[in-house]
C-alpha cells in the first residue's frame, strides 16, 4: 500500500473539488473517466423503490474506501438509447420478469457489450427468481452466442480489491456467480444476492435488512459492489503474475 | 611471314574426305586379297594400276589445293588483377598499400610494353576495370571490398569468352581469403589449371607493421533486447609488437550522452593472439552501435583497427511495458486492456488502488488484495529492463516517484520510451514541472499556472498531426474528427525538437496553440506527452461506436509504434548508399513513403554527448523517388542521421563511420602466399623492386592474309583418273581376269 508524503494532503484537496462538483452533475477534469454505476432500463419497467439509492451509495463507499474516483450522483440509461454507449459499465436490476426487450433495446446491448462493456444483471427478489430468469433469456437474445458459466473461485472478481470468499448481498444467495465470458472477459454478471437492496440508503441508515442478517454480512455486501467496481476500471489487473505470490499467501492465512 | 600448307578444296566438308579416305582403303584392301595369289609382274602391275587410279579418283571428289597464309605478331595478352580491398588503404611506408599498388602499375606498364595488358581491380567479387589514374585522384569506397578474394576473381577470368592471357600478374599484399592461407599445392595448381596460364604475383609490401588489433568479433546467436549477448573477441599482435594484458571494453553509443559501459575484460595474449569474451545486454531494439576497442601497448602503429564499431539489429522478444496509473479509471481500463490484448507486449502494471487516506474498513491487510507499490524498486533495479514506460495521472510527489525522476530522465536519453497520459495528477499537476524528468518531455511545464482546465474541448489536427503516419490509423477512420474531451493538462510550446500532432482549439502556450498531443526525441530515445485522460472515448463512447471501438486501438498502435521507431508509423526511410569509410565521401539514400511530401531537411549528429549537428541539409520541393544525400568525408564514429519530410515527425537512423572496419583487422601482409601461388602456377613471384624480372609472355601469331589454290583443275584430276581406271581394266583384260 501507498504510503502519503507530506503533499498527500494537498492532493486530497484537489481529489475533493472534482468530487464535489460531480456531486451536482457538473463535468470536471478527470470526470469522464470516473466510475459511474448506471441503471439500465430496459423491457417492462421495474420498480427499484430505495435499491435506486443504492448506486449512489455504491459510488460513495467506493470513493470512500478507495483511490477510484466515482459519480455520486446515480444516473440511468435507456438500453434503446446511443447514450448506452458513452460508458462501459451499467446495472440491470428488478424483481420481475422484464418481459421481451425490443429490438432497439437488443441492438443497444449487442453494441454495448461488443464494445467491451461490462452489464451487472442484479436480481432484487432472487427468492422468486422472475427477473434473474426473464433477464438470461433476453440476454440470450443479445448474445445467443455465449451462454453465462459459473465463475471459478479464483476469478479475478474475488480479489480487485478485497479478498472475497463468496459473493453475498441482501441475501445470502448462492456461493457463486455466473457470467457470459467473451475472450478473457466476463461482461455480463449475473447476481442473485440483490445487491443495490444491501446498499440501499433511506435517511441516515440502510434501507432494506440483511438476510440471514448482520452488519458483517452487509459489508461482504460492499466489499464484493467495491470489487465488481475495481473489475469494471482495472479489468484482469489483479490476476497479473506480479500479484499472485502476495495473493496466494495472503488466502492461505486467511484460511484455517 | 609466309607460311604454305595443303587444304581441300573450298566448300568440300570434312565428313566427304573421310568417306574417301574409307573407300579407297577398302578398295585397296579388296585389290590386295584379290591378288594375294597371283606371281610374277603382271600382279604388280595390276596392283600399280589400281593403287593409281584409286588415288586419282578421290584427288577428283577431293581437289585439294594450296593455302598461302601470310601472317603477323602481335604482343601477348596480359591480365594484371589489383587488389581494391580496403585494406590496401593501410599505411606502408609513409604511403598507403593502395599508392604502391597503383604505382607499381606504372612499371608493370612499362615492363610489358610489347604486351596486351588488360588492368583489372578486384576485391570480394569478380573483377572490375581499373582506371588507374581516376583511382588514385578520387578513391571511390563504394569500389572498395572489405576483403580480397583471389579465387573467385580467376574464376570469372577462366570464365570470359574469347582469348585467353598468356600471362596473369596480381598485385596484392596476398591477404586473401580465398584462396586460404593452408590451401596446398594441389589446390593452389587446380586454381590456376582453367586458366592454362601461369600467375605471376607482385607483392606490394613484405614489412608487417607492429600493430595491436580487435582481429575478428563474432556473437553467438541474434541480438535480443533485454537479453545478454556473448561477444567473442580476438585480439592479435603482430611485427614484434609486445603484448601481454590488453584491456577490452564494449559500449553503447548513445545520442547526447557519453557512451554507455556494457562490459570489460581483459586479454592475455600468449603467442602473438588472445580470445577474450564479453557478454553484453541490449536493453533498447532497433539499430544499436556497440564500440569495442582495446588499449594497445606502446608502440602501436596503426591505432585505427584498436576500435570496431558494430551495428546491432536488436529484436525483441516481446514489447516489455512498465505501466504506472495514479487511480483507476475508465481511461485506465481501456489502456490497460489494449495493452493486455496485444500478445506481443508483456506488461507489468501498477495502479494505485488506495490512499492513506481511504478508509478500507478493515484492519487487517490480509483482507485486501493489495500490495505495495514496489517504486524504488521498478525504478532502479527494473527500469533498464522496459522498452518503454507510460506514466498514466500520477503524482509524482505523492506517491515518491520523484526521487527517480532523474534515472527515469536518464532512462529516456538512454533510448526507452516515455508516454505520459494526462489527468489531474500528470504534467505539472503531478509535480513534474521543473523536475529532471521535464526536460525529456516534448513540451514545457509551466509550474505557477493552473495545471489542468476543466472545459470540454474538442483538440485540433495540426498540418503535422494529418501528416503524420502515427495518427494515419485514426484519421481514416474518423478523418478530421476527434471526440469531445472533458477538460486538458496545462502543457507549454512544444521544444525545439518536437512535433505537435493535437493542439487546444481555445488555449495557447506563449504564441501558439496549447498542445495537447506531442511527440519528441531526447537522446536516444522518444517521449509523448498526452495532455488529455479521455481518449478512453475512442474506444468507448457514441463516438467510438462509429467505428465500432477500433479508434483507440488504432491510436495506441500508432503511439507505441512510433515510441518503438516502428518503420510503418514513419514517414520516410534512411539508409547508407554504400559504405560509410572515414575520411572519404559517405552518402545517405532517403526514401520517401506514400503519402510523404513536402521539402527535405537532414540532421546529422555524431553520437555521444555532444549535440551540435556536424551536417544539415535542406531539400525545397526536391523531385519525386529516392534522394541521396551527400554527406561529405565523416570521422571514425558513430552518426546518427534525423530527417523530416514536410511537417511530418523526423525518422532517425543510426549508422557507424569507421577507419578501416574489418577490412584492417589483420595488418600483416602474406608474400609467402604470394609465392605459393606463384610457385604452383608456373609463375614468378616478385616484389616491388624486381618487376623487371617478370617474364614477359611470347607474341601471339596472328593471320593477316589467306589464299587458296586448286594444285590442279578439277577436269584434270577426273581426265587422269579415267585414264588410270582405262589402264587398269585393260591390264584386267591383257591378264584374263574379266
Amino acid at each position: 500500500m501507498q504510503r502519503f508524503s507530506p503533499g498527500a494532503l494537498s492532493r486530497r484537496a484537489a481529489l475533493a473539488l472534482p468530487f464535489s462538483l460531480w456531486a451536482t452533475g457538473a463535468s470536471a477534469f478527470g470526470d469522464g473517466g470516473a466510475f459511474n454505476p448506471r441503471l439500465l432500463r430496459a423491457g417492462a419497467q421495474q420498480a427499484l423503490g430505495v435499491r435506486s439509492s443504492g448506486v449512489g451509495r455504491w459510488s460513495w463507499e467506493l470513493v470512500r474506501r478507495t483511490s477510484a474516483p466515482a459519480r455520486l450522483v446515480p444516473a440511468e440509461v435507456a438500453a434503446d438509447r446511443p447514450a448506452l454507449q458513452a460508458e462501459p459499465f451499467a446495472i440491470w436490476a428488478g424483481d420481475l420478469d422484464p418481459g421481451p426487450l425490443s429490438a432497439a433495446e437488443v441492438r443497444g446491448l449487442t453494441r454495448f457489450v461488443r464494445l467491451g462493456g461490462v452489464l451487472l444483471v442484479d436480481d432484487s427478489n432472487p427468492a422468486s427468481g422472475a427477473f434473474g430468469r426473464g433477464a438470461r433469456r433476453e440476454l440470450s437474445r443479445v448474445l445467443p452466442e455465449a451462454a453465462p458459466v459459473r465463475l471459478d473461485p479464483g476469478h479475478v472478481i474475488f480479489k480487485t480489491f478485497y479478498i472475497v470468499d463468496r459473493p453475498v448481498g441482501r441475501v445470502l444467495g448462492p456461493p457463486e456467480v455466473s457470467a457470459i465470458v467473451r475472450g478473457k472477459n466476463a461482461q455480463v454478471i449475473f447476481l442473485e444476492h440483490d445487491l443495490l437492496g444491501a446498499l440501499a440508503r433511506s435517511g441516515e441508515g440502510f434501507a432494506l435488512e440483511t438476510e440471514p442478517g448482520g452488519m458483517e454480512q452487509r459489508e461482504h455486501a460492499i466489499r464484493l459492489a467495491v470489487n465488481i467496481a475495481m473489475y469494471v476500471l482495472c479489468s484482469d489487473y489483479k490476476d497479473d503474475q506480479v500479484h499472485a505470490p502476495f495473493l496466494m499467501r495472503r488466502r492461505a492465512r486467511q484460511k484455517p | 611471314m609466309m607460311l604454305a600448307s595443303l587444304a581441300l578444296a573450298e566448300g568440300v566438308p570434312v565428313a566427304t574426305l573421310w568417306a574417301v579416305a574409307l573407300l579407297t582403303l577398302l578398295s585397296l584392301a579388296f585389290l590386295g586379297f584379290e591378288l594375294r595369289k597371283r606371281e610374277g609382274g603382271g600382279g604388280r602391275v595390276l596392283l600399280l594400276t589400281g593403287a593409281l587410279a584409286l588415288v586419282l579418283l578421290a584427288a577428283a571428289v577431293l581437289r585439294p589445293a594450296r593455302v598461302n597464309t601470310r601472317g603477323v605478331s602481335v604482343g601477348a595478352k596480359v591480365v594484371v588483377l589489383v587488389d581494391d580491398s580496403r585494406r590496401l588503404l593501410l599505411p606502408s611506408d609513409g604511403k598507403t598499400r593502395r599508392e604502391l599498388a597503383l604505382a607499381a602499375t606504372r612499371d608493370l606498364s612499362k615492363h610489358f610494353s610489347g604486351a596486351r595488358v588488360s588492368w583489372l581491380q578486384f576485391g570480394a567479387g569478380e573483377p572490375r576495370p581499373l582506371l588507374v589514374e581516376q583511382a588514385l585522384a578520387h578513391p571511390d569506397p563504394a569500389d572498395l571490398s572489405d576483403e580480397t578474394d583471389l579465387t573467385a576473381a580467376l574464376s570469372a577470368l577462366a570464365q570470359e569468352p574469347g582469348e585467353r592471357p598468356k600471362a596473369v600478374v596480381v598485385v596484392s599484399d596476398g591477404r586473401f581469403v580465398r584462396p586460404a592461407s593452408n590451401a596446398d599445392d594441389t589446390a593452389l595448381r587446380d586454381l590456376a589449371a582453367p586458366l592454362g596460364a601461369p600467375i605471376h604475383t607482385v607483392a606490394v609490401t613484405e614489412h608487417t607493421p607492429r600493430d595491436a588489433s580487435i582481429r575478428s568479433i563474432h556473437t553467438s546467436g541474434a541480438a535480443v533486447a533485454h537479453q545478454a549477448l556473448a561477444l567473442t573477441i580476438e585480439i592479435a599482435c603482430s611485427g614484434g609488437l609486445s603484448c601481454a594484458e590488453v584491456p577490452v571494453t564494449a559500449r553503447e553509443l548513445r545520442h547526447g550522452v557519453e557512451p554507455f559501459t556494457l562490459a570489460t575484460g581483459v586479454a592475455n595474449v600468449t603467442g602473438g593472439s588472445a580470445t577474450v569474451e564479453l557478454s553484453i545486454t541490449l536493453e533498447r531494439a532497433g539499430a544499436r552501435l556497440v564500440e569495442v576497442s582495446i588499449e594497445p601497448p606502446e608502440g602501436d602503429t596503426i591505432p585505427e583497427n584498436n576500435t570496431r564499431i558494430l551495428t546491432f539489429s536488436v529484436t525483441r522478444d516481446r514489447l516489455r511495458l512498465l505501466h504506472v496509473a495514479g487511480r483507476p479509471t475508465y481511461d485506465v481500463r481501456a489502456l490497460r486492456m489494449w495493452l493486455k490484448s496485444d500478445e506481443s507486449i508483456d506488461l507489468v502494471a501498477f495502479f494505485i488502488l488506495r490512499t492513506d487516506e481511504d478508509n478500507t474498513e478493515t484492519s487487517d491487510d490480509s483482507e485486501l488484495a493489495l500490495i505495495p507499490f514496489p517504486v524504488d524498486e521498478l525504478f532502479t533495479e527494473h527500469l533498464p529492463s522496459f522498452d518503454a514506460v507510460i506514466l498514466q495521472d500520477i503524482d509524482a510527489v505523492t506517491y515518491k516517484l520523484a526521487r527517480h525522476l532523474p534515472a527515469l530522465a536518464d532512462y529516456v536519453r538512454g533510448g526507452g520510451g516515455l508516454i505520459m497520459v494526462g489527468g489531474p495528477s500528470a504534467f505539472a499537476g503531478g509535480g513534474y514541472a521543473r523536475s529532471p524528468l521535464e526536460s525529456v518531455l516534448p513540451v514545457e511545464l509551466k509550474g505557477g499556472e493552473q495545471p489542468f482546465d476543466t472545459a470540454d474541448f474538442v483538440p485540433r489536427y495540426t498540418e503535422a498531426g494529418r501528416s503524420a503516419p502515427v495518427l494515419h490509423g485514426v484519421t481514416e477512420l474518423f478523418g478530421d474528427e476527434l471526440p469531445t474531451f472533458s477538460g486538458s493538462n496545462t502543457l507549454g510550446p512544444a521544444r525545439p525538437n518536437a512535433i505537435t500532432l493535437w493542439e487546444h482549439p481555445d488555449r495557447k502556450a506563449g504564441r501558439s496553440a496549447m498542445p495537447v498531443l506531442a511527440l519528441g526525441e531526447a537522446g536516444d530515445g522518444r517521449s509523448i506527452a498526452l495532455g488529455v485522460d479521455g481518449t478512453h472515448a475512442l474506444a468507448f463512447s457514441e463516438f467510438a461506436e462509429r467505428a465500432a471501438g477500433r479508434g483507440y486501438g488504432a491510436l495506441w498502435d500508432g503511439l507505441v509504434g512510433w515510441l518503438m521507431r516502428d518503420p510503418r508509423y514513419e514517414a520516410l526511410r534512411l539508409e547508407l548508399a554504400g559504405p560509410c569509410i572515414a575520411g572519404l565521401p559517405a552518402r545517405l539514400r532517403l526514401v520517401r513513403l506514400p503519402g510523404s511530401v513536402g521539402n527535405v531537411s537532414l540532421e546529422l549528429t555524431k553520437l555521444g554527448p555532444q549535440t551540435k549537428p556536424v551536417t544539415v541539409k535542406a531539400l525545397v520541393d526536391p523531385p519525386a523517388g529516392p534522394l541521396t544525400l551527400e554527406l561529405g568525408a565523416l570521422d571514425a564514429g558513430g552518426y546518427s542521421a534525423s530527417a523530416r519530410v514536410g511537417a511530418a515527425p523526423p525518422t532517425r537512423f543510426d549508422f557507424a563511420c569507421e577507419r578501416g572496419g574489418p577490412a584492417w583487422s589483420d595488418s600483416r601482409p602474406d608474400p609467402e602466399r604470394l609465392h605459393k601461388i606463384a610457385e604452383a602456377s608456373g609463375g614468378k613471384a616478385v616484389s616491388l623492386g624486381n618487376i623487371g624480372d617478370l617474364p614477359v609472355p611470347d607474341p601471339t601469331p596472328v593471320a593477316a592474309e589467306r589464299s587458296s589454290v586448286p594444285l590442279l583443275p578439277a577436269w584434270a584430276w577426273t581426265l587422269a583418273a579415267a585414264l588410270a581406271l582405262g589402264a587398269h581394266w585393260y591390264e584386267r583384260r591383257r591378264q584374263g581376269l574379266l
